[in-house]
């Protein structure tokens, strides 16, 4: 997927709340690339510009894993915490 | 409020001015490639939008400037220095840095640019020059202004030609699209603008000066090349096709066996520099391409 198709998954998910200006997008997957955990490759496109598509890599995949499993333990604390602060 | 991607562009380079230049450019290639995209989409679903109305909700959405300027120098000051190549190249040795260059896809592609610059730079000029000279000539006729105007254009689409070229061989940026005439000017008018215009001028010199330094480039690059080549296989071949090392006026001087490592070696070392050479060049007329072929403001 190129940058505009990502920003416009994300916009897809929540059209009224915008997270973050799409732009700050771009220099996080350039960041993450620089890292290891994407790829990328410049295709030149009819209509406009080249597109730079992105594409997980093992260790972006293997990252990806570990953050999910973080966040949900993460999240089921919160919400254990949450939910015993409204039986109090 | 932007009126086009362009103006855009100009101002995220401003709000970047100090920046690293790699940022700038990637800031900027990543803005156009999402704002281009943007407008296409919007003007595909809408097609009575104009464009500066579909920008201004595009740009809502993707950021102003200043903003976008701050997230990339924001995560850039999060990245180690160690992940820059730029910073990766300057700590390399002076030895793989010379060396090095066999590995440097930029040598390589600037090298075929500059091998095949003397046949584009052929058709380039002697198109330039015909076509001026086919266009004076009927100036007396009724057809010599529309083929005037013909001729102009077809000199903005050969710089776009050549632009995209240096910036695919070169790595010197081009502008991706023609440089267009205000669409709302009568015929009249658009001649007048591109036969007044100095970008089209410049173009025309551009044009025109690119068939000898094609001719330079090739034929001096190509001597460089069999020169390189030639020591380095000398060894090998020399003797198997009764080749001289160096011939002058008739006469042939061998090398002795003895000295054949060292003839190898200087074809080496004379390859190596003629690739850093062709880089230079290359990054040399990428800037002339530059000056000449992409207008200012």
């Amino acid at each position: 997927m190129y940058g505009y198709q990502i920003a416009k998954l994300i916009e897809a998910y929540d059209e009224s709340v915008q997270m973050m200006k799409q732009g700050a997008l771009y220099p996080v997957l350039r960041s993450l690339e620089n890292s290891g955990l994407l790829e990328s490759h410049v295709d030149p496109s009819v209509s406009g510009p080249p597109r730079r598509y992105y594409t997980i890599t093992k260790a972006g995949q293997e990252t990806l894993e570990a953050w999910a499993r973080i966040w949900n333990q993460t999240k089921a604390f919160v919400d254990t915490l949450l939910e015993e602060n409204n039986h109090v | 409020m932007f009126k086009d991607v362009d103006e855009y562009l100009i101002q995220l380079k401003k709000q970047l001015k100090h920046s690293d230049p790699a940022l700038i450019q990637d800031a900027l290639s990543d803005a156009e490639e999402h704002l281009r995209n943007a407008l296409e989409g919007a003007q595909k679903e809408n097609s009575d939008i104009s464009e500066d109305k579909a920008l201004q909700s595009i740009i809502e959405k993707y950021g102003e400037p200043i903003e976008i300027a701050s997230a990339y120098r924001e995560i850039e000051s999060r990245i180690s220095p160690s992940l820059s190549s730029d910073v990766s190249q300057k700590t390399r040795s002076h030895f793989a840095r010379f060396f090095g260059i066999f590995g440097d896809s930029q040598a390589w592609a600037t090298s075929l640019y500059l091998i095949f610059s003397a046949v584009t730079g052929c058709i380039f000029g002697l198109w330039t020059l015909f076509g001026a000279g086919l266009s004076l000539v009927t100036l007396i006729f009724i057809i010599g202004l529309p083929l005037l105007g013909l001729y102009l254009l077809s000199l903005r689409g050969i710089a776009l030609i050549e632009g995209r070229m240096v910036e695919a061989l070169l790595g010197v940026r081009m502008p991706r699209k023609s440089i267009f005439v205000q669409k709302d000017l009568s015929l009249t008018e658009k001649l007048k603008v591109l036969f007044t215009e100095s970008q089209t001028w410049k173009i025309f010199v551009y044009l025109i000066t690119r068939f000898p330094l094609g001719l330079l480039y090739t034929f001096g690059l190509l001597t460089l090349f069999a020169f390189s080549i030639k020591f380095m296989t000398y060894p090998v071949l020399g003797p198997v096709f009764d080749q001289g090392l160096i011939t002058l006026g008739g006469q042939k001087y061998y090398a002795s066996v003895l000295l054949y490592p060292f003839v190898s070696l200087a074809g080496f070392l004379s390859l190596t520099l003629t690739l850093h050479l062709a880089k230079i060049l290359g990054k040399t007329h990428g800037r002339y391409a530059k000056a000449m072929l992409v207008r200012k403001g």
